[in-house]
């Protein structure tokens, strides 16, 4: 079996820096009293290098140092973002926290043709990312990780070229614990090659028992079963940002590539999906939620940002930003597009339909915009209602009350008294009494007249004699 | 003397007035052949705004549009409504032989919102009509719309009170419309193109 093994040096630094259109000089800092861990190339140059006291780098760049702390569990998340896009390229992927993702790479060589194709597959995929790492090649997964950490990356599938690389690793780089590392150094020993000559009961007996069993998973005399990650089911990304961010268009430079690796999930699910939704997480620690709907399934990305565009234009940011998360839940798959449906509907035509409605709803919120529909019932309030407009359905055949009597073309909200006496009676009385079940009854008799003005509206007198205009014949 | 203007106007270097060229602006007609006369048998101008100066609801104004919105409705062309000043109910238009499901309210807040709205309602190649009644309007803003509507194919239909008439347009259609006295509609064409304003007829409403 061959193992391939991606060390992210600095994750979160990438992670932080891509976020920014210009990035300054970044530290990550973690522990008490806190120390640098991570430091983007500007802050090196300003002479900052890990494990230097905070004060010190401070001292340092006293003006722009961005410092940053990572939450607990912010590797871990981070870390399975990047597991998501790696599963495209390979089946089995294993993060392993807080900084690297191990996959099994033996049964993608067919695929790939060769190992230098699957190797610069992902260097191109790294690098489109913006990201930093160190690959290398494994016939352990322990083996693998080893030799990406320790910068000089082996690319080969010969198991003996692989052992002897194995081989040549100092101790130091072995990840053993400090104790057994001292006491293997005081025999002498130098690399793992050395280790590996040991008789394993004398190194049980004299050591620990773990020590040998993970001697044992690196040389691969021990099984070394790994849990292989499951990509979910929804889509999640998330940036956090180095500065606030103040204006809502500022979130549109970092929201580009989150849509763009949306685009791209929805397209290796081969689905579509209408409903976005961006959390913004403010100064504050609060959450503001927009929910983004398209009226219509898309995929792709520009689509999206010109409705976020449009989103964030009538919605002002309620306080200054430090992190954006993007999630897709709801995911619709994708038809074949059809050149006319059963109403002589072309593909485009609707496609202009949905893009049009959905700018309209961005921009003036889903309320605004109504489509009628009939209800069958007397009551001349009751029988219409307003409807959300969702997408182009065509609209079956609809419930109406056949009445000889006509209707105004115009509505009132609401019973307007009425002022003036009528000039002319045109038709009526048309009595109206229904409702007794819900609580709105009303007992009414409609007439059409025409006022002074030459207006002709529709008005009725009720039950205690008062007249009132509930239309005009428009 | 009469041998002389024969000539002129056989050599056809004399412009006549009642021999007007027939316009090559695309229209619909309007459903009323009495008005479509009036308007150089042409009718709604598409790709163009048209004004319709009233005073108040309730004289005849939906029933002028009503055959272009069940014809638009029948193609299968989405009208707009924007801001109507009250409810369009459903059950007379469903009674007038309209696609309920081809018609959508809009009700933006703001005039800013309004000019933008009626803007991508016209350049889109979905909509077959917009029904505005927007309040104020600048005349920088109604020739905003008027490009809107060119560049989109669209017709668009201003429902403005009777005073904006003082005002100059550059809508393509003026109409101004009065309530007669036997429940009929008078509009009086006040400004249209390739033709002389002034004529009016009076609609019997059903």
């Amino acid at each position: 079996m061959l193992w391939l093994y991606l060390h992210f040096p600095h994750l979160l630094l990438d992670h932080v820096r891509r976020a920014s259109q210009t990035p300054g000089a970044t530290v990550i800092v973690s522990g008490s009293p806190a120390q640098v861990r991570q430091a983007c190339p500007i802050a090196q140059q300003l002479g900052i290098h890990p494990d230097m006291r905070l004060k010190t780098a401070l001292s340092l760049a006293p003006e722009e140092l961005a410092v940053i702390q990572p939450e607990p569990n912010q590797e871990q998340v981070i870390l399975e973002q990047q597991a998501s896009w790696l599963y495209r390229y390979a089946a089995q992927v294993v993060p392993h926290s807080p900084d690297g993702l191990l996959l099994e790479a033996g049964s993608l060589l067919r695929l790939y043709g060769s190992l230098d194709s699957l190797w610069h597959t992902l260097e191109q995929a790294v690098h489109t990312r913006r990201l930093t790492a160190r690959f290398a090649t494994g016939a352990t997964p322990k083996a693998a990780r080893l030799l990406a950490q320790t910068s000089q990356g082996v690319r080969s599938q010969d198991t003996t070229l692989l052992t002897q690389a194995i081989g040549q690793l100092p101790l130091a780089a072995a990840e053993l614990d400090v104790k057994t590392l001292e006491r293997l150094t005081r025999l002498g020993l130098t690399t793992l090659n050395e280790v590996f000559r040991l008789p394993p009961k004398e190194l049980a007996r004299r050591l620990a028992p773990d020590t040998l069993a993970y001697v044992q998973r690196i040389q691969g005399t021990r099984p070394d079963p790994q849990h292989f990650w499951q990509p979910s089911h929804r889509f999640h990304q998330q940036v956090d940002f180095v500065r606030e961010v103040e204006h809502a268009q500022g979130l549109l430079f970092p929201l580009q590539p989150m849509l763009n690796e949306l685009e791209e999930d929805l397209q290796w699910r081969q689905a579509d999906t209408d409903r976005l939704t961006l959390s913004l997480t403010h100064r504050d620690g609060t959450t503001q939620r927009l929910s983004i709907s398209r009226s219509g399934p898309d995929h792709r990305a520009s689509t999206f940002l010109e409705l976020t565009r449009l989103r964030l234009e009538s919605c002002p940011l309620a306080s200054p930003v430090t992190a954006m998360a993007l999630t897709v839940t709801r995911f619709i798959p994708r038809r074949t597009p059809s050149a006319a449906d059963l109403f002589g509907e072309t593909a485009d035509s609707r496609e202009a339909w949905q893009a049009l409605i959905s700018r309209l709803q961005a921009r003036l919120g889903e309320p605004a915009l109504q489509r009628l529909t009939l209800n069958a019932d007397h009551r001349p309030e009751c029988a219409w209602s307003a409807a959300q407009v969702h997408r182009s359905e065509t609209g079956g055949a609809l419930p109406a009350l056949a009445g000889q009597f006509t209707r105004p073309l115009w509505l009132l909200a609401a019973p307007h008294p009425l002022q003036q006496t009528p000039e002319q009676w045109l038709s009526g009385p048309e009595r109206i009494c229904s409702g007794w079940w819900d609580d709105n009854q009303v007992q009414r008799d409609y007439y059409a007249v025409q006022l002074p003005g030459g207006q002709v509206a529709w008005i009725f007198r009720d039950a205690r004699g008062d007249w009132f205009i509930h239309g005009w014949f428009g | 003397m009469s041998e002389l203007l024969n000539n002129l106007i056989h050599d056809a270097r004399i412009w006549q007035g009642h021999q007007q060229a027939r316009t090559k602006h695309p229209a619909e007609s309007t459903g009323y052949p009495e008005l479509d006369q009036h308007l150089g048998n042409t009718g709604w101008p598409v790709g163009a705004l048209s004004e319709c100066l009233l005073d108040g609801a309730g004289i005849g104004e939906l029933q002028l549009i009503l055959p272009l919105m069940q014809r638009l409705s029948a193609a299968r062309r989405t009208v707009f409504w924007v801001n109507p000043p009250y409810i369009p109910y459903a059950p007379a238009l469903s009674q007038a032989g309209i696609e309920l499901s081809q018609l959508v309210i809009v009700r933006p807040h703001g005039r800013n919102d309004v000019l933008w709205t009626l803007e991508n309602c016209l350049r889109s190649s979905v909509t077959g009509l917009v029904l505005a009644w927007p309040g104020q309007l600048a005349n920088r803003d109604t020739r905003r719309l008027q490009l809107a509507a060119e560049a989109g194919q669209t017709t668009c239909l201003i429902f403005r009170p009777r005073q904006a008439a003082l005002q100059s347009s550059p809508a393509a259609l003026r109409l101004e419309l009065t309530a007669g006295q036997k429940q009929d509609l008078q509009v009086r064409v006040l400004k249209r193109r390739g033709g002389w304003p002034g004529q009016a007829c009076s609609l019997t409403r059903e």
